[in-house]
């Protein structure tokens, strides 16, 4: 499939996935599931990062847009796109990464995506709720949130991987 | 030199410049908007978004439909009840029926709520009627069952409400029978409860009396039900009460609220733009 039309597909699947099913569930604790920093992950890795920052800047202006956060999730987004290539260099395989690979568990292994996902997955929850609740005396209630969140926003994403991208061929 | 100098500083940080601004930009729209929304365009109340909620919301309202005829099905009853039809006469003989006695000062639009969250920080809710309904922004919102919130942004055909589910949100409600007046706020964790605050502490609350709305600032009208006092916390090094209280309304199924339009309003802020600024603190 061209990439392209497959990046464009993952974009509106996930932002639709967010808006219309994801901000809509309370289970309390304060949780809250986010999915959508998957497809910057995802994204190619020989990718301008010019060109990633722009598009992480549409993505989450989409999100913000419909569920009226006013330009939270554009922030968290653009910060974690930003350090992407930093995080990337930090758990680079021995061999450099292969372009024709993507950042997926089955391509890059488990242990890979667990450290470079999990750790961008909690700068962007951090920030997230750092920004949405802004108040020095609540740091708690903001740990809580990212706490409770991530695991559970990381495994929904682990299912959607599971569900939506195809595993490679065995060669 | 210079000039090249400068350019060469550009070309090097041109990334971390590029990340600043759009961050900038989103940070700077993300504060603004909490106080003060200047266009519709990033919000749910645009066109766009408005119509992808509303398709969305055409799917979802038949999940808590039974209930909400219910409430309806409630409501009507109690307005029923004060027909003259279901009252037995006690005295006969002519009776004076003065009709000029009352104005009227609030007229009520119903509207469908077609988006809401409520486990962020702030909690916005969308309707699916706006300007061209008659909808302004400042305007109060309610249920059958309690206070919603206040319009903040309004479209063409979409107007978001800021609910009593954001930290700001300020309405003032009373506390009956004893008529004590306080500040409606939310701390963010539960969207069942809310806080009061300025209750001095000298004052014996029951736990489960009704809070009902202040209708002070022509906002909403007096009397409209809030919720119920839960516990009472001593606020430390202030005489205050720091009061819970049990939202009525569970706003996790709220679909059906109606808007108040207040006809007396400008009147009333005519009137209290009168008063010279410096005596007011």
């Amino acid at each position: 499939m061209n990439e392209v039309i497959k990046h464009s597909i993952r974009f509106l699947v996930l932002v639709i996935v967010q808006t219309m099913v994801l901000n809509h569930l309370e289970i309390g604790l304060g949780i809250q599931f986010m999915v959508y920093p998957l497809f910057i992950v995802l994204l190619p890795f020989e990718m301008g990062i010019i060109y990633m920052l722009l598009t992480a800047f549409v993505m989450g202006l989409a999100i913000d847009s419909i569920s009226n956060t006013y330009g939270l999730h554009t922030s968290s987004l653009l910060l974690i796109t930003y350090l992407r290539p930093v995080i990337f260099n930090m758990f680079s395989p021995r061999e450099g990464y292969d372009k024709l690979k993507e950042g997926n568990i089955y391509e890059m292994g488990s242990r890979w995506f667990l450290y470079v996902f999990g750790l961008l997955l909690t700068i962007h929850h951090l920030w997230f709720f750092t920004l949405e609740i802004f108040r020095i005396d609540d740091l708690l209630f903001v740990l809580q949130k990212t706490l409770f969140s991530v695991p559970l926003s990381f495994l929904l994403c682990l299912l959607i991987q599971a569900t939506f991208v195809s595993k490679p061929k065995e060669r | 030199m210079y000039m090249r100098n400068l350019i060469a500083f550009f070309r090097r940080f041109r990334v971390f410049l590029i990340f600043i601004l759009l961050q900038v930009f989103a940070l700077s729209t993300y504060f603004s908007f909490l106080n003060f929304p200047r266009s519709q365009y990033l919000t749910s109340a645009s066109q766009v978004s408005g119509t992808i909620l509303k398709a969305r919301n055409d799917i979802t309202k038949h999940f808590n439909l039974s209930k909400n005829n219910q409430a309806l099905q409630r409501e009507n009853i109690k307005l029923r009840e004060r027909l003259p039809e279901s009252m037995q006469r006690l005295q006969n003989g002519t009776i004076l029926i003065d009709d000029t006695l009352f104005h009227q000062q609030y007229t009520y639009i119903p509207a469908t709520l077609i988006n809401s969250t409520l486990t962020k920080r702030n909690n916005y809710f969308t309707l699916n009627i706006g300007r061209l309904q008659g909808i302004k922004r400042g305007m109060g919102v309610f249920s059958d069952n309690g206070v919603v919130g206040i319009i903040h942004n309004v479209s063409d055909h979409f107007s978001v409400v800021k609910s009593v589910l954001t930290e700001n949100i300020n309405i003032d409600v009373m506390i009956e029978p004893i008529g004590l007046f306080g500040l409606l706020k939310w701390d963010g964790r539960d969207p069942r409860r809310g806080s009061i605050t300025g209750i001095s502490n000298d004052l014996k609350i029951k736990k489960w009396s009704k809070v009902v709305t202040r209708g002070g600032s022509g906002i909403f009208p007096r009397g409209i039900m809030v919720g119920r006092i839960g516990k009472l916390k001593a606020v430390e090094g202030k005489p205050l009460w720091d009061v819970e209280i049990r939202f009525t309304e569970d706003y996790r199924t709220l679909q059906r609220v109606y808007i108040i339009k207040n006809l007396l309003q400008e009147e009333q802020e005519e009137l209290e733009d009168a008063i010279p600024e410096d005596e007011e603190e």
